[in-house]
């Protein structure tokens, strides 16, 4: 665990307080800039599995402590009689999961990220948060039940990914400024292939 | 796998199962705590967010103007642009004397606060307001905006709240419609981005004389919500094998939602 690993955590917290600056589009189905898991899933491309899972539970112990709408206290729940239904929803700590579960699908194309290849990384962010996005819905509707599929669900998913996916760029380009100020290195020209006909 | 990643593994699992165990007391704590320290910065992104707005309406209007400037003299633009900033004073006048006669027509008794951000989250139909535990507001309390009831305050920070809203599915309120003996358990739905939300209302009887424009108020019986408070009017109703299920239009205008109110304490009827 280096400074390198340290500033990552710092940038996560940053995310955190840059998360309320971004607003829901409501003329692109209320999509968003999902800042978090962007800087996360940008980050857990350029380290190792033990720091990828640190920043995947800081990351979404942050995300839930905003996000996640806790049961309320036994004598604010109304009386049992009257709300019959049962008001389950998912519990908090899912996102650390659903984290981690990112973080292992990056570190898979991590080896094209470590050749320079940025920009594969970042289309497969999109595709990153489109299935974190879609498993976090079907994991709302597992706990509360009634499967509600629509366009607009669709579009949301799909506009919310492209808009983050778009911000890839500027967070590669934070990420390989650190690593640059702590001497981290997280491109190695090494495991790029050696071209045909090239050299001796 | 390599030791030092299972080891890493095995420590992040034991971490989720801590965090998943964790008591609701200990949760609602965190993120009372998390709030706390946000606040600041939801704060200076809801000043940002309005700034945002302004500038685009005066991009706006710059478009409009720039297409008369041809036709009119200097003068006459400038004069323009002065009826416009004095009309958009005009309206936030208006609104916020409607505001002011809302809370006077109220039997209960009420504070005002400010939607400071909207739908922060990605699943949750949640808004944050500009008051919290320093203006005597706890968990649970109702919510109510031009219009009728809005929601209810979930997290209660010292600054801030953040309020559930009458369009998520997890705010459920017992309501009446008015002038039958029907009652039921209304919520928000899902699945739904873009478009006018719609709340359901279940457990009605099989067969009820419930026709479209049929207001619907809280009943009050269940200890959350007070009673004769309206929540919205009826859209559609569909008679079922069990029970029946009507789809109710909100009353409140939850895309401008602007000023909400809060209710500190009850000074009229009592709940069920």
């Amino acid at each position: 665990m280096g400074w390198y690993h340290l500033s990552l955590v710092g940038l996560v917290i940053t995310a955190c307080i840059l998360q309320q600056f971004s607003p829901a589009f409501e003329s692109l189905y209320e999509g968003r800039i999902l800042v978090v898991p962007l800087v996360f899933l940008c980050a857990a491309v350029t380290v190792n599995v033990g720091p990828m899972l640190l920043l995947a539970f800081i990351g979404g112990f942050l995300w839930d402590a905003q996000h996640v709408i806790t049961p309320p206290l036994e004598e604010l729940r109304g009386n049992p009689e009257v709300y019959i239904d049962p008001n389950e929803d998912v519990i908090f700590g899912y996102s650390i999961i659903l984290y981690a579960m990112m973080g292992f699908f990056m570190q898979g194309i991590q080896p094209l990220f470590r050749e320079g290849r940025w920009h594969i990384s970042a289309l497969l962010s999109g595709v990153a948060i489109f299935l974190y996005l879609s498993v976090e819905y079907l994991f709302i509707t597992f706990v509360r039940g009634d499967l509600v599929l629509t366009r607009s669900l669709f579009l949301k998913i799909s506009f919310t990914s492209l808009l983050t996916m778009f911000l890839c760029p500027v967070v590669f380009w934070a990420l390989y400024r650190l690593a640059d100020l702590f001497h981290h290195t997280i491109s190695y020209e090494g495991l790029k292939k050696p071209r045909r006909g090239a050299g001796n | 796998m390599k030791p030092t990643n299972f080891f890493a593994l095995v420590i992040f699992l034991w971490g989720v199962i801590w965090v998943l165990t964790l008591s609701e007391g200990t949760v609602r704590w965190i993120q009372q705590a998390y709030y706390g320290a946000i606040s600041p910065f939801l704060k200076g992104g809801s000043a940002m967010e309005m700034k945002a707005r302004d500038f685009l309406n005066e991009i706006e209007n710059s478009k409009d103007l720039g297409n008369q400037l041809s036709a009119v003299q200097e003068e006459y633009v400038k004069l323009r642009s002065i009826e416009g900033r004095l009309r958009e004073l005009e309206s936030e006048n208006n609104e916020l004397r409607r505001a002011l006669e809302f809370k006077e027509k109220q039997r209960l008794n009420v504070i005002a606060a400010r939607v400071i951000k909207r739908q922060p989250s990605t699943w949750w139909e949640t808004a944050i307001i500009d008051r919290g535990q320093s203006s005597d507001i706890g968990a649970g309390v109702p919510i109510i905006a031009p219009g009728g009831l809005a929601g209810k305050v979930d997290i209660a920070s010292e600054d801030t709240c953040s309020i559930i809203l009458l369009t998520d599915e997890r705010c459920q309120v017992s309501v009446q419609v008015a002038g039958t003996p029907e009652v039921g358990i209304l919520h928000g739905g899902r699945g739904r981005y873009g478009e006018e939300p719609r709340l359901i209302l279940r457990h009605l009887s099989r067969e009820a004389a419930i026709l479209p424009g049929m207001k619907v108020i809280t009943t009050g019986k269940g200890g959350l919500f007070p009673s004769n408070l309206l929540v919205g009017t009826v859209k559609e109703y569909t008679p079922g094998p069990v029970e029946g299920v009507a789809l109710v239009k909100p009353s409140v205008n939850f895309s401008e939602l602007g000023v909400v109110f809060v209710i500190a304490h009850r000074t009229g009827e009592e709940e069920g």
